[in-house]
């Protein structure tokens, strides 16, 4: 899906890309907000910041995010 | 050591004050006490690895084992019981990053804080704005981050999409209140550096001069540090100098925020492209052994149509944005699209227009709604005359005679929900069209230039172009070399490049120190322990977001001032009131479950509690509910709320905003303080039928008894 800014997201599950760094394992369960979505073309791979609460800011692949709105 | 102190954070207080005192007076045990410290830092702020307890062991069994020196065997001793002793709270502080007795602060910041990529003090810089003191808000954010301005300008503000405020109203206008801090400090003379350690002797080699790099510069100079920054444009600032176009981030702020870090002895060579102009081989040569690259990503990606390398006319924004930033101010035409839906696209688009050109589209395949440029970019480019055209992919750039003269483009929709889960535009047959233009700007991504790094073979690079680093030390492969910002996140944010500087100047120094690096990234520093701004409720809850003053359009449309003139300063202060003070009141929700479920009051309002969900919050609820009983504050973990009798009033208040203040009764006989009237009567209604009252007025407990007692005497018969 594409990700917007300020949209509410879970880091649902660990990602298998290459981005993926051991500290985030962590983060699987978190909730946050969309601070910096892609911001050039809606690309898929692009990593996207997100902002979570209590674990600060941290760009993640978009496969290990989901909306929590609807 | 007090039993209610977290040990942790007991002993780094207790090292502190042994190093500040110079008790150490033998130079490899004081380092290796400072190295101590270091680590416990870490732990106290939940960053260290497993490598961390073992090596406190070490570096203290060292200072034991001083035997010449009888303070380094003393300390030594001290710190191997502690570590014997409380074996337990420091593994925990290792293992979950929390303190168990809440008393290392570090774990527990504001989510503004926690949210901002370089970490500042949030609430601390927004108090002391609300108290006037902006040269202090600006000496407290430049210990995270050492662009105030520049951020107060451009920043893309992740702080406040996380700011508990946001969940009532409006988020703290933080951004905001950091620019007009910084601006009235420079205006007056104030802002300044902190004072440096001496020179150490050290070189490091930092690539690049954007926002990264001169962050490490800032934090390796002020340790004492000999930096040299190796910088292929004529001029400072990287992406902020040549990708953000001046009505955003006027030119002399960075310049001004530059000039303070080079009077801190950074030497910045510039047109000095690596590869080009100077070979690593000559920097190794100069003495530089460990190289921090931050280059950015000046580099654009292709539209892979046809006639997009066949004309002058078509451009990358990136470089058409840095022209105009070098001086270049020619109209690249009259008609100009620009493709794709992104800031960069915006801010060519906006540059457009104020060259001059008579008309100008953004050309977007999706619709407006999925366009990634922040909203507030849309919005002053439509203001502007920037026209857009929406569900339009471009097919094939067409000219004559080398020039371009049309785009032609095809019609799309939005498809179905694809396996992805997203919705991609599909083409809407036999709908292709040419638009009339003389010019087409390309802004549809940015990439890394490689060029230069061929020679760092062993320096590994993603799939998607970027360095490949450890994000906790921003190491790379290659033993010595550090790099962050673009070059490793991909296009990023200003903020971004800054906390990894900050990491990776921390990084460089253990690296000489020679002591492990964090294994997780660092959890923010509360900077300060300051008071709340007291605030009535009603004033809290009625404040505005203070609204930016904007540029007039027409001139905007000609000129390359700055658009966002900043805010007044009475709507400064009164936006600091706003702020709630999450770096003190944690939102555990104690004060308001006691208040509704065991006094059965329901006084606080405070739908915000609740991240996910937020529910209703005023304040102004608790001055019509509250009874003053003070149950809330006594239970609450951190001191937010709190109770005070003041000049004949009773008040609650939680961070500083007045829930509730009712005047005070006081006992008929000794005059001591009781409460107010509406307690009396919850506790009258509460004990009605238990027994008979002593009396009718006021009475405090011992005043009571004594009454009881005198009457008890009286009823009861004399003793024979």
């Amino acid at each position: 899906m594409t990700f917007r800014r300020g949209q509410r997201v879970e880091v649902f599950r660990k990602s298998l890309d290459e981005s993926w760094q051991p500290f985030m394992d962590n983060f699987i369960g978190a909730h946050g907000i969309v601070t910096d979505p892609d911001t050039a073309k809606n690309d898929i791979d692009a990593l996207i910041e997100v902002t979570l609460d209590e674990e600060g800011t941290h760009r993640f692949p978009q496969d290990c995010l989901r909306s929590l709105e609807g | 050591m007090d039993k209610n102190n977290c040990p942790v954070a007991d002993n780094v207080r207790r090292l502190s004050d042994i190093l500040a005192r110079g008790r150490i007076s033998l130079a490899r045990g004081r380092q290796w006490a400072e190295d101590i410290l270091r680590l416990m830092k870490d732990l106290a702020s939940g960053r260290g690895g497993p490598d961390h307890f073992p090596a406190i062991e070490v570096l203290s069994k060292r200072l034991a084992g001083e035997e010449e020196n009888q303070t380094c065997v003393e300390i030594g001793q001290m710190l191997l019981s502690e570590l014997k002793a409380h074996r337990e709270v420091f593994l925990s502080h290792l293992e979950t990053r929390n303190c168990p007795l809440g008393d290392c602060i570090a774990l527990s910041p504001a989510p503004c804080q926690m949210a901002c990529p370089s970490g500042i003090d949030v609430p601390g810089y927004v108090t002391l704005i609300g108290q006037g003191l902006d040269d202090e808000a600006v000496e407290l954010i430049r210990k995270d981050n050492p662009f105030p301005w520049i951020c107060g300008l451009v920043c893309t503000h992740p702080c406040e999409f996380m700011c508990v405020r946001g969940r009532i109203d409006e988020p703290i206008a933080i951004k905001d209140l950091k620019g007009f801090a910084a601006e009235r400090a420079m205006s007056e003379g104030h802002y300044r550096n902190p004072e440096k350690a001496p020179d150490n002797g050290r070189k490091v080699c930092i690539i690049g001069a954007g926002p990264g790099g001169l962050t490490t510069a800032y934090y390796l100079a002020l340790k004492g540090y000999r930096i040299t920054m190796i910088e292929s444009l004529p001029m400072a600032g990287g992406m902020m100098m040549v990708g953000i176009p001046r009505y955003r981030l006027p030119r002399e702020v960075i310049d001004r925020e530059v000039a303070m870090i080079e009077d801190l002895g950074v030497e910045i060579r510039y047109n000095t492209h690596l590869g080009r102009d100077i070979t690593l081989d000559e920097l190794k040569n100069e003495g530089f052994k460990v190289f921090f690259i931050a280059v950015g990503a000046h580099g654009s990606s292709k539209m892979r149509i046809p006639g997009e390398d066949d004309f002058p006319q078509v451009r990358d924004a990136i470089d058409f944005l840095k022209r105009i930033a070098l001086g270049e101010h020619h109209m690249p035409g009259r008609r100009v699209a620009v493709i794709g839906g992104g800031n960069v696209a915006m801010d060519a688009a906006r540059s457009c227009i104020r060259l001059g050109c008579d008309e100008v589209t953004v050309v977007y395949r999706r619709r407006r709604s999925d366009m990634p440029a922040n909203e507030e970019e849309v919005q002053q480019a439509e203001e502007e005359g920037v026209k857009f055209s929406f569900l339009t992919t471009p097919l094939e750039i067409l000219g004559r005679d080398n020039r371009v003269n049309a785009l032609h483009c095809l019609r799309t929709e939005m498809g179905k929900v694809d396996e992805s889960g997203r919705r991609r535009p599909v083409v809407v047959k036999g709908s292709d069209f040419s638009m009339e233009v003389d010019a087409v700007i390309s802004a549809i991504g940015q990439t890394i230039d490689r060029t230069g790094f061929e020679s760092l073979d062993d320096l590994q690079w993603t799939r998607r172009q970027t360095i490949r680093v450890d994000q906790a030390s921003m190491m790379t492969a290659m033993d010595g070399f550090f790099a962050a910002g673009d070059v490793v996140s991909g296009p990023a944010t200003v903020v971004e490049a800054i906390g990894g500087g900050k990491r990776a100047a921390e990084a460089i120094d253990r690296y000489f120190e020679g002591i492990p690096q964090p294994k997780m990234l660092s959890v923010p520093v509360r900077r300060q322990h300051l008071g709340c701004l007291e605030v009535p409720a009603t004033t809290k809850m009625s404040l505005d977001r203070p609204q930016m003053s904007m540029l007039g359009n027409d001139r905007r449309r000609v000129t390359f001032q700055q658009v966002e003139l900043g805010l007044l300063e009475k709507g400064v202060r009164e936006e600091a009131s706003r702020c709630l003070r999450c770096d003190i009141c944690v939102r555990c929700g104690a004060c308001v479950d006691i208040c509704r479920d065991k006094m059965g009051v329901d006084a606080l309002q405070m739908g915000y509690l609740d991240f996910d969900k937020p529910g209703r919050t005023d304040f102004r609820v608790a001055a019509e509910r509250c009874i003053l009983c003070g149950a809330c504050a006594a239970n609450c973990p951190t001191g937010a709320m709190r109770m005070e009798d003041k000049e004949g009033e009773r008040i609650l208040s939680l961070c500083g905003t007045v829930l509730n203040r009712l005047e005070l009764e006081f006992c008929d006989d000794c005059g001591s303080p009781l409460g107010p009237a509406r307690y009396h009567d919850f506790i009258k209604r509460k004990t009605e039928g238990i027994g008979a009252t002593i009396r009718d007025g006021n009475l405090c407990m011992a005043c009571a008894r004594k009454a009881a007692a005198k009457k008890h005497g009286e009823n009861m018969p004399p003793i024979a």
